[in-house]
Formats: structure tokens, sequence, C-alpha cells
């Protein structure tokens, strides 16, 4: 008896483990006024679970009033659960040589279950053309 | 035989090459995946983050391209320090300084501050005519608290 009892609140803690962390739902108007400038990308990905967790959806880029390049980054999280990331930009000038920027951040950053996300970014100066982004999953803190 | 000889000599390099990968003191990469992210207390992080969003926002938003004629010209006023916690504010202030500089868009001017120039040679120059500024810079850094059950919590600003 004792053990039916054991086995079965084992299984109701393991269903409770197995509960997914709620979903974000999405809505937005279906007639879009701004059109956004999408570009196509070169992807290097060495991280494919994480990249299948968390998928860049699309990239666009506009310029700001001051001739800043700028740039979106779409992300969906696929999974039912948090997503704990961290990102950074780097930015390239018409030569393909990178720009120094002193304020090159690794931003932390997160996505809840099933939540898409724009992150963006502006370039530090004018002569910046291009950009990188990188994209790093965050550690758990709890892991060894 | 050989290979019997050998082993002594193989475990040696292998010892040796263990110590040199183990080393004890690194540098790290801020706000990388080895960077200490502390709770109830600003970190360097912080002010990166900060000092990051403060710039590509002023960037963005196209005043400083107003000024006529450009560069535009930001003196530094107070940042108030509005923390329990005793905060150097040049950790703030000099990045967004040098993130304007480097874009090109706003110049510095050390001849203005709160309480006279920071420069000592530039409170000398302060008697010449100069441009003023077009943009002064302040803030306030703040934080407060909040607790749910057990579990304490600080948020900056």
């Amino acid at each position: 008896m004792k053990t039916r009892i054991a086995t079965l609140l084992f299984a109701a803690v393991a269903l409770a483990g197995c509960e997914s962390s709620p979903s974000v739902n999405t809505i937005q108007n279906a007639q879009q006024t701004g059109q956004r400038n999408l570009i196509q990308d070169r992807r290097i990905i060495t991280d494919k679970p994480f990249s299948r967790r968390v998928s860049v959806l699309a990239i666009n880029t506009a310029m700001t009033p001051g001739d800043l390049l700028k740039v979106q980054v779409e992300l969906l999280n696929r999974t039912g659960s948090i997503q704990r990331f961290i990102y950074s930009f780097e930015w390239f000038d018409v030569d393909g040589m990178q720009v120094n920027n002193t304020l090159s951040a690794i931003i932390p950053d997160q996505l809840e279950a099933g939540e898409s996300k724009f992150i963006s970014a502006v370039a530090p100066s004018p002569a910046c053309r291009d950009f990188r982004l990188k994209m790093l999953q965050a550690q758990d803190i709890n892991s060894p | 035989m050989k290979i019997k000889a050998l082993i002594p000599f193989v475990a040696v390099a292998t010892s040796f090459a263990g110590c040199s990968s183990s080393p004890n003191a690194h540098y790290i990469q801020t706000g990388g995946q080895e960077s200490v992210v502390n709770v109830n207390q600003i970190n360097i992080q912080d002010f990166i983050s900060a000092a990051n969003a403060a710039t590509s926002d002023l960037l963005a938003s196209g005043v400083l391209d107003r000024v006529q004629p450009p560069p535009a010209v930001l003196a530094i006023s107070r940042i108030v320090n509005n923390t329990s916690q005793q905060i150097d504010t040049d950790l703030l202030v000099k990045k967004i300084r040098v993130a304007l500089l480097q874009s090109g868009k706003a110049v510095t001017t050390t001849t203005y501050g709160l309480g006279g120039p920071e420069d000592p040679l530039a409170a000398q120059m302060l008697s010449q005519p100069g441009r003023t500024p077009d943009f002064t810079l302040s803030g306030k850094i703040i934080e407060t608290f909040a607790r749910a059950g057990d579990i304490p919590g600080r948020l900056g600003g």
C-alpha cells in the first residue's frame, strides 16, 4: 500500500515537473502599414540545439536621421520554456574593418515561452555599414 | 622495453601540460559567460548597458544632427547618485562621452561644467570667447526595493 502511494506521489511530482511555463500569445494588426526592409543574412551555427530553440525569423535595417545604420532582429522562442541568452553586435566599416565601439555591450536577454521579440542596435558611427550579431545561450546559474 | 621507458616521460610531460592549462587567474570578457553577476549591487555590466542604451537612443533620435553647425557641443552636468551605494558616476558618464565623441555627432566641452571646469587647463581658457554648449548631460541613478515573501529584490534605474 505504501509502495502504491509512493508511486502515485512520484508520478504527481514528475507531472508537476513536466508542466511547461505559460506561453505568450501575440496579437497584432492584420493590415501592416510599415514595410520592413528585410535583408538576407548569412549564419554560422555552432550551437544547433540553441538555434532551434531561439530562432532568428527576420532581420531588417534602416537608417536613422543622422545616417546611422539601425538593425532590428526578430527572435522567436520555439520552446515551451523561458530561454535566456546573451548577445552583442559588432560593426564594420565600408572596408570591412571592425569599428571599435566602447559600448560593445554583451546584453543579457530572455524570451518567454513562445514569445517573439525584437532586439535592435544603432551603429556607433556613420562609418558603420555592416554588422554581425553574436548570440550565446546563457549558462544556468545553478549548473556547476 | 622502449615503451616502458617512455611512459614516465609521457606522464611527466602530461603533468606539466596540466599545470600550464589550469590557470588560477585570467582575464575574462566583461559580461561574458565567466563574468560574475552580483545581486543587490550595481556592477560594471549595468553601467555599460545603461550607457549603451542612453547613447543609442540619443543617436537614433537625431536631435544631435539638428544643431548647426555640427557637431553639437555637450557639457557635462551633475549625475546624482540617489542609491545607497557608493558609485563613481564617471563609470557611466565617461562611457557616454567617449561613445558620443566616436560617433562624431557631438563633442563634449571641458571648459564648462558644474562647479567649474573639470580640467584645470580648461579653467584658464574659459576667459577666451568660445562656443557655448548646445546640450547639457545630467541624470540621476535611483534604486527601488521590492520584496516578494522572503525574496528581496533591488531595481536600479
